[in-house]
């Protein structure tokens, strides 16, 4: 079995998780936090390196998710309990699908129609999904620099038109704003609760908690620079921009000369996105296959019937954005700290060693 | 060590793949699927007010047949009333059969009737639009701006493209004109100060004779006015409205406080003759104070060259560069006089052109809360206008 080493975790955390966050969380975090828009995502970003600290604890028992369910619950209460777990994957998995396609279909196709836009990206989500989980570690050795020359590339472009004033006065929201902004952003960071399937699929190495945590804040870092350019930029309109990250650079003076070179760093984080966008659908496969054991055509039955859904759900919700954001991360978004960070808290009671089978 | 079993697990095959894919997805944007037959490229668009709402005339790119082998553009410009602008766009679209396509509009004119009341009304449409690029360059029109965008450039082939050269970058550091953004106009409207400038477009008629200029709407002989354009002058705004109009000497003025002019020209005098100074830096400086009672510092510091004298001079005279010491106090004096009068302009329109609002809201809250409504109506200028010469 292949198995995710400790530095393709860490350009996970550091390089892939971040680029989820350049789409539309920026625009939701103006339109509640304001000009302090950078708090809520830091705050985010601290606690949710808090519980990736602990899942990368629970990594020392060397047992995978379903393992450290069923030795403390049994087998029964741990398949139930997974089941739920990877529902919520499922979940958490919509989000990011609507994002990214309203991003492709207005940022690249505008003439085309959506359906054609976006569609491929589930044939390729079934063929991420019939793959085990581990061969992700390859993928992340080879997707992560694409994401720092991506990212390098758009800030370098983008940097120089900013007016970083522009974020001042600090507090000018208010508490209620940056609790807004806060709770607004829950749904974006749940990267702690895609760590937990991964469980078993790597081994401890001394330090790897504080690491992996380092390697996170440090993505947040880049996040949260991102975040301060295109306020900087933007200011007052920055709510209006959808699609943060295919924004900012093209005030580069080259551009009139050169044309939008920018679309270069735009494509290759696209690409890197893909990979992240379906991540949860391939997690919450790997947790139902955990429970149920090694089935040939299980992943890509599942794969298959998932993106299926997801593709007619992406579909049917086209034109109802707002108002699946406004649910998601509004009336019902107690599930992302529920699953994201008081699960893998939890996780930490579980039963440290090995129960005797009888 | 690691590093180089690092670089051994990575497949270069897979890396290349991926760069195709990019590539390939990078010059395929759109897979070129923009119908020039269906789509009606618009070049520029014009907004007047009517009575019932709007006008919109749409400057739209022709595709110049083989008949017609000057190079350049050729357009045709559409007009449609409607309540709102997206009435206005939907009835070209009804017209013309041709789907508008904004994604290459690069400036929008204001009728003078659009900017006297509120111009985010207008431009509510192109900030909504996702497909309309927020780098597009605005302006005023003197009058009509439909019959502004309409008329004969007597220099290029479309009068849009004749207005935006007026906003090259060499136009820009000559200090003479302003040009505003739909993002940076937007910015300063939406933000605490409420406030923002446009370039003032005026035309005039050419004079001479009217040949045609490379046939904008095809064939141009000199039936028509043509047309040369001006953008010297700026109009500022206050919530959303046109409340006045920065002469050209106040429009220079601006310039030099922002920083901006290099290589731009001013004339000074030496006794009674007229002496013209070229700026080789330009250092420009804003800042608010509270002693107890507000103060707006408007600084310049400038280095200059002479450039031209109004008389005829010796040659020991024309080699140099040397601008006299009474020319410089003249220069300095001339400038505050500028100053001076853009603060008074600035002042009695009510506009926050220096965007004072936002320097104090941006330091401090609390001051802010304390003579956010009170500060600008008693505000004193204090102008310091220093002008060197290379030694």
């Amino acid at each position: 079995m292949n198995k995710i080493s400790s530095r393709q975790l860490y350009f996970f955390l550091a390089c892939v998780a971040p680029v989820g966050k350049l789409v539309y969380l920026p625009s939701l975090l103006v339109s509640s936090a304001k000009n302090d828009l950078l708090f809520p995502a830091a705050l985010q970003y601290l606690v949710q390196a808090g519980a990736i600290f602990c899942v990368l604890l629970l990594a020392k028992r060397g047992m995978n998710f379903f393992e450290l369910l069923e030795n403390t619950f049994g087998r029964i209460a741990a398949s139930i309990l997974i089941g739920i777990f990877s529902l919520f994957l499922f979940y958490s998995a919509l989000l990011p699908l609507l994002e990214q396609k309203l991003f492709v279909q207005s940022a690249f196709y505008d003439t085309l129609p959506s359906l054609v836009a976006f569609s491929p990206f589930f044939l390729f989500a079934v063929y991420l999904c019939a793959k085990p989980l581990s061969s992700m570690g390859r993928v992340w050795d080879i997707i992560a620099p694409l994401a720092i020359a991506g990212y390098i590339g758009i800030m370098l472009l983008s940097v120089g038109t900013a007016d970083f004033g522009a974020l001042r006065p600090v507090g000018a929201a208010g508490g209620s704003g940056f609790w807004k902004g806060t709770m607004s952003a829950m749904s974006w960071f749940f990267d702690a609760a895609l760590l937990l399937p991964l469980l078993g699929k790597f081994q401890y190495k001394k330090g790897m908690a504080a690491k992996g945590a380092l390697a996170y804040l440090l993505g947040g870092a880049a996040v949260i620079f991102f975040l301060a350019t295109f306020y900087g930029i933007f200011a007052e309109l920055s709510q209006n921009q959808l699609f943060a990250f295919t924004k900012t650079s093209k005030y580069f003076a080259g551009i009139t000369v050169l044309g939008r070179i920018d679309y270069l760093f735009i494509f290759t984080l696209a690409l890197v996105m893909a990979f992240y966008c379906a991540l949860p659908i391939q997690a919450g496969i790997d947790c139902i296959v955990q429970a149920a054991g090694p089935k040939k055509y299980l992943r890509p039955a599942l794969g298959i019937v998932l993106c299926a859904l997801y593709f007619a759900l992406t579909d049917l919700l086209d034109y109802r954005f707002t108002e699946v954001v406004r649910a998601i991360s509004g009336t019902v978004v107690w599930i992302f700290p529920v699953f994201c960070l008081l699960v893998p808290v939890l996780c930490l009671l579980l039963r440290r060693r090995r129960r005797e089978i009888s | 060590m690691k590093f180089r079993n690092f670089i051994k697990t990575v497949p270069m095959k897979l890396y290349i793949l991926l760069a195709i894919i990019v590539l390939f997805a990078f010059f395929s944007n759109d897979f070129g699927l923009v119908d020039i037959q269906k789509t009606a490229i618009i070049l520029a668009a014009a907004i007047d007010k009517t009575e019932n709402g709007y006008s919109l005339t749409a400057q739209i790119a022709v595709p110049k047949g083989s008949d017609r082998t000057t190079g350049g553009t050729s357009s045709v410009e559409i007009e449609a009333e409607g309540a709102t602008v997206s009435d206005c766009v939907t009835r070209i679209y009804s017209k013309t059969g041709w789907v508008p396509k904004f994604v290459f509009c690069n400036l929008i004119l204001l009728g003078e009737d659009a900017a006297e009341e509120d111009v985010m009304r207008s431009l509510n449409y192109f900030l909504r639009n996702e497909y309309m690029p927020d780098s597009c360059l605005l302006a005023v029109s003197e009058g009509k701006a439909g019959e502004m965008l309409s008329s004969q450039s007597a220099l290029d082939d479309a009068s849009s493209l004749a207005i935006t050269k007026l906003f090259s970058d060499a136009a820009v550091k000559s200090g003479k004109v302003l040009p505003t953004t739909l993002r940076e106009f937007s910015i300063g409207c939406f933000g605490v100060s409420e406030s923002s400038h446009l370039p003032f477009i005026r035309s005039a008629t050419q004079k001479g004779e009217q040949s045609g200029a490379g046939g904008s709407g095809g064939g141009n002989t000199g039936e028509e006015e043509q047309k040369i354009y001006s953008a010297e002058e700026t109009a500022i705004f206050s919530r959303g409205k046109m409340v006045a109009l920065l002469p050209r000497e106040q429009t220079f003025a601006y310039s030099l406080l922002l920083g901006k002019v290099f290589s731009g020209t001013f004339t000074a005098k030496d006794g009674e003759e007229p002496v013209t100074l070229t700026v080789l830096e330009n250092k420009g400086g804003v800042s608010l104070k509270f002693e107890p009672a507000p103060v707006v510092k408007l600084s310049l510091n400038l280095l200059v060259r002479l450039c031209c004298r109004g008389t005829s001079a010796p040659i020991d005279d024309v080699v140099s560069d040397h601008v006299p010491d009474n020319v410089l106090e003249n220069a300095e004096s001339v400038l505050s006089g500028y100053i001076s009068d853009l603060f008074a302009t600035v002042k009695q329109s009510g506009s926050d052109l220096f965007f004072l609002k936002r320097t104090l809201y941006r330091s401090s809250l609390k001051k802010y809360a304390l003579w956010k409504d009170s500060f600008l109506p008693s505000l004193r200028a204090d102008i310091t206008a220093e002008v060197k010469t290379k030694k």
